[in-house]
């Protein structure tokens, strides 16, 4: 397989110097705006929103969703930004890819290997959990919080670690050579804690601080092969540049698989959440096209709120999810962007919602958690990554109806908070990183939160409440973490 | 055609980016005798109103912003050749040079802030993504700017925004030019221990900070001005 993907690979790089000639600007405000309006109009899909019903069940517009996204990736193509070309592709192209993709993806060896699969909405098969997000972290926290984070095998499937403020003490630059070490440092600190926590064969999804293909030059050789994965993250929806090839290059090389994916913005060239819908759904048929993936991470995201939780974005999220999960068996990692921080209500609610949608829409994986929007220095904590692997594991099978009532009554509870979100406490004020145990204040509105939702109808308990159940007291359950 | 309807037709020109009509438009004012200043309020910054409106409701997406911004830029430069050099003066908003720092390819959200401040009268040079330090400093004393804007999404670039703010300091630039700052990893703990001159936490409060920071001159001096129209900053 790694020569037919090399020769695909090449076939895009060829297409990158030899594809329509574009300029930059034309493309972000002309074409991706005009395109994606006509086409949302040819469909019908203009002011499909609805604010009422934040995750889809309708079938029909998730599969109209598709045809339209099939005709914009291949009326449109990428833009790559180093040669200010379009990559087009063909339909048959297209359905090769198609055709030619995997069934699963081993990651991991040994008895720490998992299985992602393709899911359809409301499948059963419970999607797999990679924790977490680069969010930044002491360098002195970084051993023990990683080690917390992939403290309980059936939360968290796959590592991906957060983002070293240091490098030995020094601040490291992004695209200069402490990047270079730090993506080698980071590697060998995260082996060291699965060998700590018991997991020694746990996947790795690249390097988290890794910004460009320097940090992942540094940490592929730390990882290579045993089901390990290089991320390779495009700038905006539709576009891609050569440092993703680069990544992609050196992934293969190192025998990882592939993981790519880019952003869909509402409020950017994509326009409104239909628009972003729209666009999302071309991403996850151009890239694993172009860029040879074995699975995506592409997902929409509103730049007026910062993150994916308000009814917008969790409806986009939905429908493009579907779209994809029930006309193809692409494997896709969809992420939620929580704004809230660590040991706050509003984080759980969000988190809760997200994952429910994504989990219910066929994500295969999940990358979690933004805790504090990724904004702040130590605001996370394995809490918020325990959680969502809780949440979007026992959310599979719920049925898309079941799962957009929860959400209506959950979104009211933070949605007018998302432009000013609560930030939550850092790291050392609500977890105890020596016993590796969140501390009483944490423990007490975790238990509080998770038994409000289960109250609401979450299936939390149904799933996932046996193994690591705690005292039973008045019908209420405390989880001992 | 009247010349209220001559500055509705400006206005909405500026407000659908419709670049080449509204410099024609603005010519067509001005040689109707229209004085410049009221071209300029009545006309192109009503349109500029309506954009930006457009927007925070969620009617009008970043290609509008962008296109309206590049409306605005051309018109105003019509309308300054015509002023007096008082009123132009009084009339500019200012020069601001803004980019992506080094290592940060994800734009999109200084993209918006570059389109409004450009729709809301400011000259702006983008110097793009990936911006290497010295390259602000550079462009600032081409253009004559009185704002450096560094914007970044990833925590891995913060340390870029210092070394431009070090750099300009230690170029015997500080004095010259107002350095602010933003992007989802930059709080505004952050800008103020950097020193920076302003940080504000969206697109809509940034152009408020820079009208603020215009008014009150004086690059470097007086800490660093935060605006959060969510109230999150005190």
């Amino acid at each position: 397989m790694y020569n037919v993907k090399v020769q695909r690979l090449l076939d895009s790089l060829d297409k990158a110097y030899q594809g329509p000639v574009i300029p930059m600007k034309e493309w972000d405000t002309k074409i991706i705006p005009k395109t994606v309006k006509r086409i949302l109009k040819k469909y019908n899909l203009q002011n499909t929103l609805d604010m009422d019903n934040p995750i889809n069940c309708d079938d029909d517009l998730a599969d109209t969703f598709f045809k339209a996204g099939w005709e914009l990736a291949l009326e449109l193509g990428m833009y790559c930004e180093d040669t200010e070309r379009v990559i087009k592709i063909t339909e048959d192209e297209l359905l090769q890819t198609i055709r030619d993709y995997q069934d699963i993806n081993i990651l991991g060896e040994g008895q720490d290997q998992v299985i992602m699969r393709p899911r359809k909405p409301e499948d059963p098969y419970k999607p797999l959990v990679a924790s977490s997000l680069g969010i930044v972290c002491s360098e002195e926290n970084y051993l023990p919080l990683v080690q917390g984070i992939v403290k309980y095998p059936k939360l968290v499937d796959v590592l991906h670690g957060p983002t070293l403020a240091t490098v030995f003490g020094r601040t490291f630059r992004s695209g200069t050579p402490y990047e270079t070490l730090m993506g080698n440092y980071e590697s060998h600190l995260k082996q060291e804690a699965l060998w700590r926590a018991g997991r020694p064969g746990m996947a790795c999804t690249g390097v988290a601080g890794a910004v460009t293909e320097f940090g992942h030059l540094g940490g592929a050789p730390v990882l290579a092969g045993r089901g390990n994965v290089t991320m390779s993250l495009c700038p905006v929806e539709l576009k891609c540049t050569f440092s993703n090839f680069h990544r992609i290059i050196q992934g293969l090389n190192y025998g990882h698989k592939l993981r790519v994916g880019a952003f869909s913005y509402i409020g950017g060239y994509a326009g409104p959440p239909e628009g972003a819908a729209l666009c999302c759904v071309a991403n996850d048929l151009l890239i694993p096209t172009i860029m040879q993936c074995d699975y995506t991470s592409s997902y929409v995201y509103d730049i007026q709120l910062f993150g994916n939780c308000g009814r917008k974005a969790v409806w986009a999220n939905s429908v493009s999810i579907q779209a994809i999960s029930r006309n193809t068996g692409f494997m896709r990692n969809k992420i939620v962007n929580e704004t809230a921080g660590p040991c706050t209500e509003m984080f759980m609610y969000e988190a809760a919602v997200g994952l429910m949608n994504h989990s219910v829409s066929g994500a295969s994986k999940t990358t979690q958690p933004r805790s504090a929007g990724g904004r702040y220095t130590d605001y996370i904590t394995p809490v918020e990554c325990w959680w969502s692997g809780d949440v979007f594991k026992s959310c599979a099978g719920m049925t898309r109806k079941d799962a957009n009532e929860l959400a209506k009554k959950i979104l009211p509870k933070y949605e007018e908070k998302l432009a000013s979100p609560d930030k939550g406490l850092p790291i050392t004020e609500c977890f105890d990183l020596q016993r590796q145990q969140p501390k009483d204040n944490y423990i007490e509105l975790f238990n509080r939160v998770r038994n409000e939702l289960i109250d609401l109808g979450m299936p939390l308990d149904k799933a996932f409440g046996e193994w690591y159940m705690g005292k039973v007291s008045n019908g209420r359950r405390t989880i001992i973490l | 055609m009247t010349n209220d309807e001559i500055l509705k037709k400006l206005a909405d020109l500026v407000a659908e980016g419709e670049e080449e009509e509204a410099v024609e438009t603005v010519k067509e004012a001005l040689a109707a005798g229209i004085p410049p200043l009221t071209v300029l309020n009545k006309g192109a910054s009503a349109g500029m109103d309506v954009v930006s409106a457009q927007y925070s409701a969620g009617e009008a997406f970043l290609p509008e912003l962008v296109l309206a911004g590049d409306a605005m830029s051309a018109v105003i430069e019509i309308i300054f050749e015509n002023m007096s050099s008082e009123d132009a003066a009084a009339s500019k908003q200012g020069v601001v040079v803004l980019g992506q720092a080094k290592g940060d390819v994800h734009d999109i959200g200084k993209n918006v802030v570059s389109a409004l401040l450009a729709v809301n009268g400011f000259e702006v040079f983008d110097l793009g993504i990936d911006v290497e330090v010295k390259a602000f400093i550079e462009k600032a004393k081409e253009v004559n700017a009185d704002i450096i804007g560094v914007s970044t999404l990833l925590t891995t670039s913060l340390p870029y925004l210092q070394d431009t703010l070090q750099y300009i300091k230690d170029t015997g630039n500080r004095d010259k030019y107002h350095f602010i700052v933003g992007g989802g990893p930059v709080t505004p703990e952050f800008a103020q221990q950097m020193g920076a001159d302003g940080w504000s936490r969206t697109a809509f409060d940034c152009v408020e900070m820079c009208k603020k920071l215009m008014a009150k001159g004086h690059p470097g001096q007086g800490g660093t001005l935060l605006i959060d129209s969510e109230g999150g900053v005190a």
